[in-house]
């Protein structure tokens, strides 16, 4: 059927399907937020920009068809560390609010060249490594593709990690939730107020 | 053959010499309290009662020789023994027949010298050495008494050793000696190793042993130092310089004894001189008599007057010996022992008193120049008594001792003078000149002494020497008695009844004698004596002297030939001059070595501890640096920050991971 | 779909920026969201590769448990961040330097 070019739609033929779209503008959100983030020295907005981030990256987890873990990003990650953050951000001293490089009134912070040349090496170096990636498959995705244990989009994940948790990973279910535990105890012994004599 | 059983004789000889070693040993563990001299005169004394026991027992008797073992090196035995014969027991009276007066006198000569008990000590050495000088019967034992007797002499010339002169005097003394010891010693290198053996009976028995060159060479050796010890010209130097010491002293030593050592040890080995040796023998005393007689007409010091006429005499007693008439030589050695003593001992008496004088009336005089002295015959009866019988026997004037000797010396020389060919038949001529000599010079000094006016009184009236005390007096009349006829010979004008010489005439040649001699000789020499006194009467007493004080011989005379002057030059002074180069050697030379040897030492020290402190040190500490700034290099790394931690973390991980991506691809 | 190179693509730009943010920023706050952004892109690279195993859900399950690991320690690392501010009067990690050598 002729199609009427530069429509979106959902068809097979378009030069860039509807989720690759999708998922090059999730992609770019969250990398600009990222770089963005570590770049302006306001710190408030750095948590908001943060914030965006994160709701991208749940996107992104969408379409490797990951959905109970967007979901659970989305619930644990946006709802209870990012908002912790900015409680524990906004209702503190003020001191905390201020960013402390001295003498720059630029709205970026100047990069430290040097962890500007590694985090660039270690970009050159994970990029190269994916791009090898991409050229020859691990042995074991073909396995998995020639076996067609490939996850669908069709298939009820959350089915199936249900089941998964409770029987295959119960283990480092049950540890992960008592460090949890501990880690939050010891949290919220780390700020105690001292009894004051 | 040596025999080692101790027969009296023997014993007595013994402590004759011992006696007197034990009164040295005495005095010197004494010490200031040995200063009464008894335990020296008492040694004395015993060793004369010894000696004159053993002279009787031995003389003209078989001789006793005996030898002990001494020392032996490698194979070779050496001895220390006795020999006692005609000749050993003749001296060993002698000795103590002479030391003992002069004992006595020296009690009151030196009576208040703060040093006498050192003066007691040293004599008392100097008798022990000179008898067993006399009894030794091997040379090597010979030596060590000769030296001994060398030893004692310094000691007791350099007595007053403040007195710069006194000290200078020793050494001269010992040194000169030193030359003779040098003589004496090639002799007896010569003889051991031609013989093997050092006994003087085995020399004298075999002198043939040694070949005909070397024989010639140990008889000059011998007589070398027989030369230094008996003060032969050119020798004779240090005998007018030891007239510092003491007078009684120079009775004893430089008169009777140990200058007479020279001529015993030449009597002792006799037959090993050959003609030659003979010959310079008598030659060099023939010299030595006439010289010495010479410089003693000019002389001021009475003692140097003296001096000189023992030099003289023992000349004499030198031709005595090179004419082969040993006999003669010892005859004349004994005589002038006496007479040559008494002359000395009257000598100190006069100083004694010029001395006295002087200290008395502060008077600045030397006491012993004849020129402040006369007419002390008023004065000094017994002294100028003794003197003048003394003098008549140097004199030789008849009736004396001296006359026997002396005549008998000259009539044996004219008789061995008329064997001899050229040169040689000057040597009587000679003899008798030197005794006419002896008359004038003796005279002389009895003159200007005891006659005429005390040229000191004369200007101070109060003026009055005294006669000498009896302690003094005694000994000099006791010798002035043996210096007359009747101890030596029944007949008093006549030598052939001297028992002396006929005791040890027994092996020696006889000359032919000259009747005629016998008689013109003493004729001779007794009117010699008589016109020698009127002429010293005529110039001295009554002042009429002709000569002039200034002309070349008498001044040749008074300076003594300046022998010493030529010595001083030609030899003191170049040994001198060495020393002092070899000083300068050492100082400059060998001691720069060493200085520069040791710094050169410290220099490598100091390398050594440069190399050690900068380099070993500097590349241990360099070490320790290295790690600690290799340390510090990794310290930067830990700042504290964790963002740098974080930083480096990744920085390696990314290396890793360079190298995997890089290498393993 | 879509390749799996994008999404590591993606989870590498993500861990750059972290990383940065880690060695560079000055304010712990903003080093905590460095980490975080890290944790994120491991996160995103694990539900990647997930998605080729149906089997065991290997994946996806441990993204769960990493996302609840790192909100443990934001918990406990924001609570040190108060100490720490409490004790040396600053959050620069810049200031903190006791254990200089």
């Amino acid at each position: 059927m002729d199609q009427i070019p530069g429509r979106k739609g959902g068809g097979q033929k378009e030069l860039m399907s509807m989720t690759a779209l999708l998922f090059y503008g999730f992609a770019t959100v969250a990398i600009a937020s990222a770089w963005l983030l570590v770049s302006i020295r306001n710190i408030a907005r750095s948590l908001f920009l943060f914030f965006i981030v994160l709701f991208s990256v749940a996107g992104l987890y969408v379409f490797a068809l990951a959905d109970f873990v967007a979901i659970t990003q989305i619930l644990v990650y946006v709802g209870g560390v990012l908002v912790l953050m900015l409680f524990a951000f906004m209702l503190s001293n003020k001191e905390l609010l201020k960013d402390l490089q001295v003498g720059v009134s630029h709205f970026f912070a100047l990069p430290a060249w040097q962890s500007a040349v590694i985090a660039a090496s270690f970009l050159a170096v994970l990029i190269y490594t994916s791009l090898q990636l991409g050229a020859e498959e691990p042995s074991w995705i073909s396995a998995s593709r020639e076996k067609d244990t490939v996850i669908m989009p069709t298939d009820q994940t959350i089915q199936h990690i249900g089941v998964q948790l409770m029987t295959r990973y119960l283990l480092p279910f049950e540890i992960v939730s008592v460090l949890l535990m501990a880690a939050l105890i010891g949290a919220a012994h780390l700020t105690r107020k001292e009894a004051k004599p | 053959m040596p025999a080692t059983a101790l027969t009296y004789p023997l014993l007595a000889a013994l402590s004759a010499v011992l006696l007197p070693f034990l009164g040295f040993l005495l005095s010197a563990a004494l010490g200031k309290k040995a200063g009464n001299g008894a335990i020296a005169i008492s040694a004395i004394s015993l060793s004369l009662l010894a000696a004159g026991y053993a002279f009787s027992q031995v003389w003209n008797q078989e001789p006793i020789h005996v030898q002990w073992n001494w020392f032996t090196v490698g194979s070779q035995e050496f001895h220390v023994g006795l020999m006692l014969d005609n000749m050993a027991v003749l001296m060993l009276v002698l000795v103590c027949l002479i030391a003992l007066p002069v004992h006595i006198y020296s009690a009151a000569y030196m009576k208040g010298d703060p040093g006498i008990h050192r003066y007691w000590t040293y004599l008392s050495l100097f008798c022990f050495a000179m008898l067993g000088l006399v009894v030794a019967d091997n040379l090597l034992l010979m030596y060590v008494c000769w030296e001994l007797v060398g030893f004692a002499s310094y000691l007791l010339i350099g007595f007053w050793f403040t007195k710069d002169a006194a000290v200078q005097a020793n050494k001269k003394a010992f040194i000169v000696n030193r030359i003779g010891d040098l003589g004496f010693l090639i002799g007896i290198a010569l003889t051991y190793s031609h013989l093997g053996t050092l006994d003087t009976g085995a020399l004298v028995a075999a002198p043939e042993t040694l070949p005909a060159p070397w024989l010639t060479v140990a008889g000059l050796a011998f007589f070398l130092g027989a030369m230094a010890k008996s003060a032969q010209f050119p020798l004779h130097v240090w005998l007018p310089d030891a007239m510092e010491g003491p007078t009684s002293v120079s009775s004893l030593i430089h008169a009777a004894t140990m200058v007479a050592a020279g001529v015993f040890l030449l009597a002792r080995i006799f037959p090993v001189f050959n003609e030659t040796v003979l010959l310079v023998i008598a030659a060099t005393g023939a010299i030595t008599a006439l010289v010495a007689a010479y410089f003693a007409l000019t002389q001021f010091d009475i003692k140097k007057i003296l001096a000189f006429s023992t030099i003289s005499q023992l000349g004499f007693m030198m031709v005595g010996i090179g004419i082969g008439m040993y006999p003669v030589a010892l005859f004349h050695l004994s005589t002038h022992a006496f007479f040559k003593c008494l002359l000395f001992l009257c000598a100190g008496a006069v100083i004694h008193e010029m001395q006295h004088i002087k200290e008395t009336h502060g008077l600045a005089i030397d006491p012993q120049d004849i020129r402040n002295m006369g007419g002390l015959r008023k004065y000094m009866p017994l002294t100028f008594a003794a003197m003048l019988i003394a003098s008549l026997a140097l004199a030789g004037f008849p009736f004396t001792s001296g006359y026997l000797s002396k005549d008998a010396l000259i009539v044996h020389s004219f008789e061995w003078a008329a064997l001899q060919p050229g040169a040689a038949k000057l040597i009587p001529y000679v003899l008798a000149l030197v005794s006419m000599l002896t008359s004038f010079y003796i005279l002389r000094l009895l003159a200007k002494v005891f006659f005429g006016a005390f040229s000191v009184a004369s200007a101070n009236g109060t003026i009055r020497p005294h006669e000498v005390p009896a302690k003094m007096l005694v000994p000099m009349l006791f010798l002035a008695g043996c210096s007359l006829f009747p101890l030596f010979s029944i007949h008093p004008l006549n030598d052939g009844h001297v028992w002396l010489m006929q005791g040890l005439t027994t092996t020696v040649s006889t000359l032919p004698p000259l009747r005629m001699l016998h008689l013109v000789i003493p004729l001779l020499t007794a009117s010699a004596t008589c016109v020698a006194a009127t002429v010293a009467w005529h110039w001295y007493v009554n002042g009429r002297y002709p000569l002039k004080t200034t002309g070349l011989f008498y001044r040749l005379s008074q300076n003594q030939g300046y022998l010493d002057t030529l010595y001083d030059a030609t030899v003191v002074r170049p040994i001198l001059r060495l020393s002092r180069l070899l000083l300068w050697t050492d100082h400059y030379i060998v001691d720069r070595a060493v200085n520069g040897l040791a710094a050169l030492g410290r220099s490598f020290a100091a390398t050594a501890a440069w190399i050690d402190q900068r380099l070993v040190d500097g590349l241990v500490r360099l070490v320790g640096k290295l790690a600690w700034g290799l340390g510090n290099v990794f310290r930067r790394l830990q700042t504290g920050r964790v963002q740098h931690y974080f930083t480096t973390l990744f920085l390696l991980i990314l290396v890793i991971l360079l190298y995997h991506i890089v290498v393993l691809l | 779909m879509i390749p799996l190179t994008h999404f590591l693509i993606v989870g590498a730009c993500l861990f750059a920026a972290g990383l940065y943010a880690v060695l560079a920023r000055r304010n712990a706050i903003l080093v905590l969201v460095g980490i975080e952004l890290m944790i994120n892109a491991s996160i995103l690279n694990l539900v990647a590769f997930g998605r080729y195993d149906k089997t065991l859900y290997g994946g996806q399950v441990f993204a769960l448990f990493a996302i609840v690991l790192a909100a443990a320690a934001v918990a406990v690392a924001l609570a040190i961040i108060l100490n720490v501010y409490k004790f040396h009067k600053s959050v620069n990690p810049e200031d903190i330097k006791n254990l200089k050598d």
